[in-house]
């Protein structure tokens, strides 16, 4: 009978005894990509002002390392802007953060974002919606993540508050934009130059949209000839904004530990389970040894088995993966789970299997065939 | 006594464990010949050296003097995958414990070898395994796994597995020690069948003096020595008819002519 036929018989006949192995598989995929998803979901609530806006390019003083961390730049380079006819509508974004007071006279960090609100902003988030928009023209009007109204202190739209010492009231409430730091309160540029210190012909980003998107890096190139000021296309802020959190700070840092460690464990796991699986069989693949089949067909057929107990992991892992990613969701936990997650831990998944599969190849070397006649 | 051309040869075999204080003379120059269509049975007490030697003369020990030649050709001078391949190609075990794959079924055990060790189709291995298993007398029980047949039914089957690529020789390690006498006696006869009708060359390890009268050479180990070496024709019944289906056969009850 072929490697595969007798490895799936195998399987199946001694589910109990590969089912260890088999759910050890499944642990390791379901921790490693709940673990990554946490991660990136996590650092992706830090660039939710670049990623659900509609600008193209952000434009910053120079070296800056992440959205939260711009500094003021002359509104006059708008004009500068303006004149490449790649690019159209410039515009101006505020963001900084700010203490919240909270009733009980306790602060909390925020994060101001003031953007146009008419027509088609390119720094309002799209969660803004026209009639949200609408209501954010009124001075002092902001809107917040529904989630982060526990730790504002607040109960819901109309209640007041104070950030610095400008009164604010709420106005709407978006969902999905929960920020890892200050929570993000989204307003006019009116308001924000209230809330915010600096003068008024200052900004902090210029957004410009490209004509045709797909040229944005182009542009890009031809802005960085200007020594006083950053530019970004929008998907190279976002990353170096997230690679910002993930490696310079103590959360990124402690939350890809844990992710490795998820790993690692998971691997240990795995390779033990499966260890003892396939050890089980060692004296059988003794005799087949014995019985002069060629070593190599005896590792291929142990591959084999690994492999399949990989698979089946796997496929049990998925589901389960999306389960628990759906669970966190609804308990208010960004996860992110892109399609090359998923697929990179299926590929390790399945290399820590087929090598468990070869340390276990080594008690194989370990049972000579003579011991079976002691 | 005609002697027939040896295929399998021990030539002064020595081989030890251990070391320094614990060093143990397994084998000391043991000299054994194996002939095509004999049966030989070594016997011995415990700790003798038998399954030293079976393992030396199969090609799974290495001696640490002498020379096992095989064909014509030093088995031990061979490399390690010419060795596999003489033991693919000549050799067939049994073991004391069946080392059965639970998983499979008794036609599917058979299968196994031809499909990894000779490249042989399915088709063909069915085939094969099924004329074993006929002869095995376990055709009713092809599908049967190990945990659903007996204890001599699953020596039957692993005696068919070390038959079933035709090898030149069987070695088999206590193949009736964990069995009752008549399940022992099919699996003795059909080792004998292998010798006497196919032309193999069996060699059979065991303790048990029932087993003598299916020899047709006795070789008896002692303390890593060959004690002696007889062909049927020189062991002589004494005045208890020895018949095959006989029980309870002592080794006190045969005269050795010396």
């Amino acid at each position: 009978m072929a490697i595969h036929s007798y490895t799936l018989t195998t399987l199946w006949y001694d589910r109990q005894r590969f089912l260890p192995g088999v759910l050890a598989v499944a642990f390791s995929a379901v921790l490693t990509n709940l673990q990554t998803g946490l991660l990136l979901g996590l650092f992706s609530t830090t660039s939710i002002p670049i990623d659900h806006s509609e600008a193209d390019i952000w434009m910053s003083a120079p070296g800056v390392l992440s959205v939260d961390l711009g500094r003021p730049i002359s509104q006059a380079n708008l004009s500068r802007m303006a004149s490449y006819a790649a690019m159209e509508a410039p515009e101006t974004l505020l963001l900084d953060y700010s203490y919240w007071l909270k009733p009980d006279d306790s602060k909390e960090l925020c994060i101001v974002i003031g953007s146009r609100l008419l027509g088609r902003p390119l720094g309002a988030v799209r969660e803004l919606t026209p009639e949200m928009r609408g209501r954010l023209s009124e001075p002092g009007a902001i809107v917040v993540d529904e989630a982060e109204l526990g730790r504002l202190g607040i109960k819901g739209v109309g209640d007041n508050a104070k950030i610095g010492d400008q009164r604010v009231r709420v106005v709407g409430l978006v969902q999905g934009l929960k920020s890892l730091t200050g929570p993000y309160v989204f307003c006019s540029l009116e308001t924000a130059r209230l809330l915010l210190p600096g003068s008024f012909d200052q900004a902090t980003y210029l957004l410009a949209r490209c004509r045709k998107p797909e040229i944005a890096s182009n542009v890009v190139e031809s802005l960085r000839g200007h020594s006083d000021m950053s530019a970004f296309t929008k998907e190279e802020f976002s990353r170096r904004t997230r690679i910002h959190w993930l490696t310079q700070t103590n959360a990124g840092i402690s939350t890809a530990f844990t992710a490795a460690l998820a790993l690692l464990v998971g691997a240990v796991v795995t390779s033990q389970s499966l260890y003892a699986a396939v050890a089980a069989s060692m004296r059988e693949y003794a005799v087949l040894r014995a019985l002069g089949i060629p070593r190599g067909r005896i590792i291929a057929m142990v591959l084999a088995l690994s492999f399949w107990v990989g698979i089946v992991g796997i496929v049990l892992a998925l589901p389960t993966t999306f389960g628990l990613s759906h669970v966190a969701e609804v308990m208010g936990t960004r996860m992110l789970l892109p399609h090359w997650l998923l697929g990179s831990v299926m590929v390790v998944t399945m290399a820590m299997a087929v090598l468990s599969g070869l340390a276990a190849l080594r008690s194989l070397r370990l049972t000579e065939p003579a011991s079976l006649l002691r | 006594m005609k002697r027939s051309q040896p295929i399998l040869q021990g030539i002064h075999l020595a081989r030890a464990f251990g070391e320094g204080e614990k060093k143990t003379l397994a084998l000391r120059e043991v000299s054994i010949r194996l002939e095509r269509g004999q049966v030989g049975l070594l016997m011995g007490p415990s700790g003798s050296g038998k399954s030293t030697l079976l393992a030396v003369l199969s090609g799974l020990l290495k001696p640490d003097k002498g020379r096992v030649i095989g064909f014509g050709e030093d088995l031990w001078a061979m490399s390690e995958q010419e060795r596999e391949k003489f033991r693919l190609r000549h050799c067939g075990f049994t073991f004391q414990g069946y080392n059965l794959f639970p998983a499979l079924t008794a036609r599917q055990q058979l299968e196994l070898v031809l499909t990894l060790g000779n490249h042989a189709t399915a088709g063909h291995a069915r085939r094969r395994a099924e004329e074993m298993l006929a002869v095995l007398g376990l055709a009713d029980k092809a599908h049967l796994r190990p945990g659903q047949l007996s204890g001599g039914e699953k020596q039957r089957v692993a005696v068919g597995r070390a038959l079933i690529k035709s090898p030149t020789f069987c070695f088999a390690d206590e193949p009736t020690s964990a069995l009752d006498w008549e399940n022992g006696q099919q699996v003795v006869k059909l080792l004998e069948t292998a010798a006497h009708q196919d032309g193999a060359a069996i060699l059979i390890v065991s303790h048990d003096a029932r087993l003598i009268p299916y020899a047709d050479r006795v070789f008896h180990l002692e303390d890593g020595r060959m004690a002696t070496q007889k062909h049927k024709s020189e062991i002589r019944k004494s005045k208890y008819e020895i018949a095959r289906k006989e029980p309870l056969l002592r080794i006190s009850d045969l005269e050795l002519r010396v």
